[in-house]
């Protein structure tokens, strides 16, 4: 059952693969958010790979996981009828999130000013790859080309060779989130006062929004960090995040500190002095005030712990499997977890105590798929992908005929045009 | 009347600390919600603990780490440890629209500050709880950092150059970077329910829930077919050639370039700008670049190797190519782009002086959000919070700092 969270709202989703995440937000808590596609389909629904690697415009995985619970029609901005067909939904609607080039809907007469005029509570939220006002305004975006100029890029990868993007691009997931959070920060105002309004979404900022305390290092502490691997360098010394094990790798921070750290360390030594592979000088170490390179610079001497703890604790995790090392862990207050691959995750005890995944019917396809569930829990109206994604053009009659009111014989003519 | 900013009127009492919560709060503190921070020098945040700081000088007030996270925000100081000081938060809770907490789950319930207690007080309250794993299951209490929930939310497995290498991480604690636009999410929804029919609730939030829908599609793929995504570099199925292309180096600096190419028509426009007439045919359609991946990545290296990265990047997007320079984190600073929207500031922090901060991603038109304030220092705003909003008198404020109460 679709949540009562945003029940009775709606948003018109002209969102490509820079912003699909918005809706998909919005439909997971319960608003009816509508898929304004072209007659060839959103290109989010081309984007590889696909369900039993059979190319299909209802098999893209992208499109089968973030559309899931959306509506679809079509409609062709290129004609009159096709615009006019947008400005009735506009009428009948209270979010709009696109992310066309800059500049598209104006010359299209469908820019901001238009859709007010139709419907002035209307909340028109633009995601644009670097801003409306730079000289890049009218650039060209790809996912790797805004996590490039976002500086995510530059920090993943080994010294030397080229820096990478994650293997499942990340940045547009990154904007179609904040647009969803934007659009909502304009509902708030317009519930009150009935008046909504235009919002920018710049993608190249919600990028350097992920740096975490990178940003300023340059400016505070006079140098920019480089990549490392699998180190972390953000205070000059070099710490190593990830160890190999039997069957993969994990990732544990081997740092001290009062509550927590100390907690970890002791637990990780006492484990591992157990086994053999501790050194005496790990056993007799005061961790509540042992934090180097991670929160404090490093002395000669920590570095020199520094090698010895890394290789000591290389050579025990070699020694046991991801499953094996994370439960125990767990028992101990290490901080650590395992480098988890999706079948570790699908296998995962946590989210199955928590029911996470959620099985929808994908009649369309013949089967059951499952997908990742409510993005939070939510005393009072649950939330979650409540239906699949729908084909191409699944709701024209519903939404045209239902909801706009076109009786059959319109909808043959706007059929025979093209317009939808 | 209009308002100024989108969220005049919302209260909100902050007990969240490190990274979620605060980013999450931050979305209401820059759009006008008036937020008061709960702290304490007993248990202080830790990034007040973390670089950078000031002239790279440690101090309880002088991390641009925390800083970042804080604006627009107001801090007080109790220890929530001690009986005197829950009675204080209690007094408080009248005030506020929203609690928001991201302590692992049961420091709060020790201290019967959690949801169950404090809607006895107030039954519409809005709350959210963010920590790790969720408030329920067997690894609720699992603590730790983003770092760690990259790694177990299938971030890391997904970063690197081939399935037979060690992963590459992305930098920091990537999913800090994902739930907080959740959690946003789900507070201003709530806020819409509880508008609409007066009734507040309870929002448990697992990070490493909320982050795995940043990787659905291989979670849909993984149960359907049992194929378990990898590292895979900068290999594309959609683009070719994608990637990142070393430039020429600018004062002793490495310099690359990250393109991608989405049609013939955008490839015959880069070949054009690198003036390269060539016209391989093993090159010449998007499925034989795509199937000579590995050649081409390297015929375009060696094209590029000589070139300015800005100038190229500027030509290729006027030939309509998706590029742009692989910025770090100087670069970002001087950034065009960043600069039009108006995204760096600096405020004039108590403690820090003028300090750089990031701005916001968006724009609402007509009821901008801003940084309407630095970073608080911690317990700045003792005074007119236990005077001003509570009435408590001069000397019974000293004597609760006197106590170590507000602390």
């Amino acid at each position: 059952m679709a949540s009562q969270l945003l029940s009775g709202f709606r948003m018109l989703d002209l969102a490509d693969d820079k912003g699909a995440l918005c809706g998909k937000i919005f439909a997971d808590m319960g608003a009816d958010v509508i898929k304004v596609e072209p007659r060839d389909g959103c290109p989010t629904r081309r984007i590889p790979p696909f369900l039993d690697d059979r190319p299909d415009s209802d098999r893209s995985l992208y499109a089968i996981a973030y559309h899931a619970g959306k509506r679809s029609v079509t409609l062709d901005l290129a004609l009159a009828d096709g615009r006019a067909l947008l400005e009735d939904l506009v009428r009948k609607s209270d979010f709009l999130v696109e992310s066309f080039p800059v500049g598209y809907l104006d010359a299209a007469g469908l820019g901001y000013a238009r859709l007010a005029a139709l419907n002035p509570r209307i909340v028109h939220t633009s995601i644009t790859p670097f801003g409306d006002q730079g000289p890049g305004r009218n650039y060209k975006a790809a996912d790797i080309v805004t996590w490039a100029a976002g500086g995510a890029m530059f920090l993943m990868g080994d010294e030397g060779r080229p820096p990478l993007e994650m293997s499942l691009p990340q940045a547009g997931l990154h904007a179609g989130a904040e647009a969803a959070v934007a659009s909502l920060l304009a509902h708030y105002p317009r519930e009150i006062e009935g008046v909504g309004q235009h919002v920018v979404i710049d993608m190249q900022a919600c990028i350097v929004w992920t740096l975490m305390n990178e940003q300023a290092m340059p400016i505070l502490h006079g140098d920019y960090i480089r990549r490392t691997g699998v180190h972390y360098t953000a205070t000059g010394t070099r710490r190593k995040l990830v160890y190999s094990c039997k069957d993969g790798y994990i990732s544990t921070v081997l740092a001290g500190g009062s509550g927590v750290g100390a907690t970890s360390m002791k637990g990780l030594v006492e484990w591992m002095a157990a086994k053999g592979f501790a050194a005496q000088w790990m056993v007799e170490k005061d961790w509540r005030t042992w934090v180097p390179g991670i929160l404090m610079l490093a002395t000669e001497r920590d570095n020199e712990e520094i090698a010895d703890l890394e290789e000591r604790v290389q050579r025990f995790f070699d020694t046991m499997t991801k499953r094996e090392i994370y439960a125990e862990a767990i028992a101990r207050r290490i901080l650590l977890a395992p480098v988890a691959t999706a079948a570790d995750i699908a296998d995962d005890e946590q989210l199955k105590a928590r029911n996470y995944f959620v099985r929808v019917d994908h009649d369309t396809l013949g089967r059951t798929l499952t997908l990742p569930g409510a993005f939070a829990k939510f005393s009072a109206t649950p939330v979650g992908p409540a239906r699949r994604a729908p084909r191409l053009g699944e709701h024209n009659e519903e939404v045209y005929g239902e909801l706009l009111g076109i009786d059959g014989a319109r909808l043959a003519r706007l059929r025979a045009i093209g317009a939808i | 009347m209009t308002r100024r900013y989108a969220l005049e009127g919302v209260h909100v009492l902050d007990f969240s600390w490190v990274g979620v919560g605060p980013i999450t709060t931050k979305y209401l503190a820059d759009n006008g919600a008036d937020l008061i921070r709960v702290e304490s020098l007993a248990r202080p945040d830790i990034l007040r603990l973390a670089p950078p700081w000031k002239d790279a000088k440690p101090g309880i007030d002088t991390s641009q780490f925390f800083a970042s996270y804080n604006t627009s925000k107001r801090s007080i100081t109790l220890d929530l440890g001690k009986p005197r000081a829950r009675e204080l938060v209690l007094r408080l809770l009248p005030w506020a629209d929203i609690v928001a907490e991201s302590f692992t789950p049961k420091a709060l319930r020790k201290w019967e500050l959690d949801y169950e207690h404090l809607r006895a007080h107030k039954p519409d309250l809005i709350m959210l709880s963010t920590c790790m794993q969720g408030q329920t299951g067997p690894n609720a209490l699992y603590p730790g950092f983003g770092q760690l929930m990259a790694a177990l939310s299938g971030f890391y497995h997904i970063a690197g150059y081939a399935s037979d290498e060690p992963p590459c991480p992305p930098y920091g604690a990537y999913t800090d970077f994902i739930a907080p636009r959740f959690a946003a999410c789900a507070l201003l929804a709530a806020l819409d329910y509880r508008r609409r029919t007066g009734r507040g609730q309870y929002i448990d939030m697992s990070q490493y829930e909320a982050a795995l829908h940043n990787l659905a599609p291989a979670l849909v793929d993984y149960f359907a077919s049992g194929r378990v995504a990898g590292p895979a570099g900068n290999r594309s199925e959609r683009y070719a050639p994608h990637g990142a292309y070393r430039c020429a180096d600018v004062d002793d600096q490495e310099r690359w370039i990250a393109l991608a190419v989405a049609s013939d028509g955008e490839w015959r426009a880069l070949l054009e700008v690198l003036r390269d007439p060539s016209a391989d045919p093993r090159f010449a359609t998007m499925a034989a670049r795509l199937e000579n991946r590995a050649l081409l990545d390297r015929f375009v290296a060696a094209l590029v190797r000589e070139r300015d990265a800005d100038a190229l990047a500027a030509a290729l997007q006027a030939a309509g190519v998706a590029a742009y320079p692989v910025q770090n984190c100087v670069d970002i600073h001087r950034d065009d782009n960043l600069e039009a929207f108006g995204f760096w500031h600096w405020l004039d922090h108590k403690a820090m002086g003028p300090s750089p901060y990031e701005g916001l991603s968006y724009r609402l038109e007509r009821t901008p959000g801003e940084l309407r304030s630095p970073a608080p220092a911690l317990g700045q705003h003792n005074d007119e919070v236990f005077g001003g909003l509570l009435g408590l008198d001069a000397a019974e404020i000293a004597r609760l700092k006197e106590e170590q109460i507000i602390f």
